[in-house]
């Protein structure tokens, strides 16, 4: 029983994280691409920790997980930000430049 | 070595691991504009901790969860340090 639910969590977040990055690869947009570079890779690497917590089965494990999981979480969405910021600068320096 | 999760599983998550890190590099190299390019890195950074996780579940040892705290950490910084970097040089 643990190891269906163990390789079903597997599974998932390894899909999710390949779903990103065909999105990553298809949609046109900078700001599309980031839409899906950000949000299916945190949720994808969340279910993959979940499944290892579970193999493992330690305190340690747990919590070195929750570690990760409050990173990535924190930083995903900053580092997008950051990313769109220095995008708009450029883009707004060009509209000017042009008018 | 016995293992307690059937190797087909691991293989098929691997693979999946696998065709992403190269629809991602694939991003990396054509990317128009290098916002793309930072973009990609992040998800490569992702995929390599989703690697290191997976093969710890295969080779049964529990020390390689150190890693990806490091990975996105590292990640993180040089994400920021390169976009606000891009956002100085343009302004």
């Amino acid at each position: 029983m643990d190891k269906i639910i163990i390789s079903a969590f597997l599974l998932a977040g390894s899909f999710f994280i390949l779903i990103a990055t065909i999105g990553l690869v298809r949609l046109k947009d900078l700001y599309s691409r980031l839409h899906a570079a950000t949000k299916a890779p945190s949720f994808g690497i969340f279910l993959i920790l979940i499944g290892v917590s579970v193999y493992f089965n330690t305190p340690m494990v747990y919590i070195k997980s929750l570690f990760v999981v409050v990173f990535i979480y924190l930083t995903a969405p900053l580092s997008a930000h950051a990313i769109i910021k220095s995008f708009q600068e450029k883009d707004k320096d060009e509209n000017e430049k042009e008018s | 070595m016995e293992h307690s999760i059937s190797i087909v599983v691991l293989i098929i998550t691997f693979s999946f691991l696998l065709a992403s890190l190269v629809l991602a590099f694939i991003r990396l190299l054509r990317g128009p504009s290098i916002n793309d390019r930072i973009a990609a890195m992040d998800v490569i950074a992702v995929v390599i901790m989703a690697f290191v996780l997976v093969y710890s579940v295969l080779i049964n040892e529990a020390i390689y969860l150190d890693l990806p705290v490091i990975i996105s950490l590292i990640s993180f910084i040089g994400t920021v340090a390169v976009s606000t970097y891009l956002k100085h040089r343009n302004g």
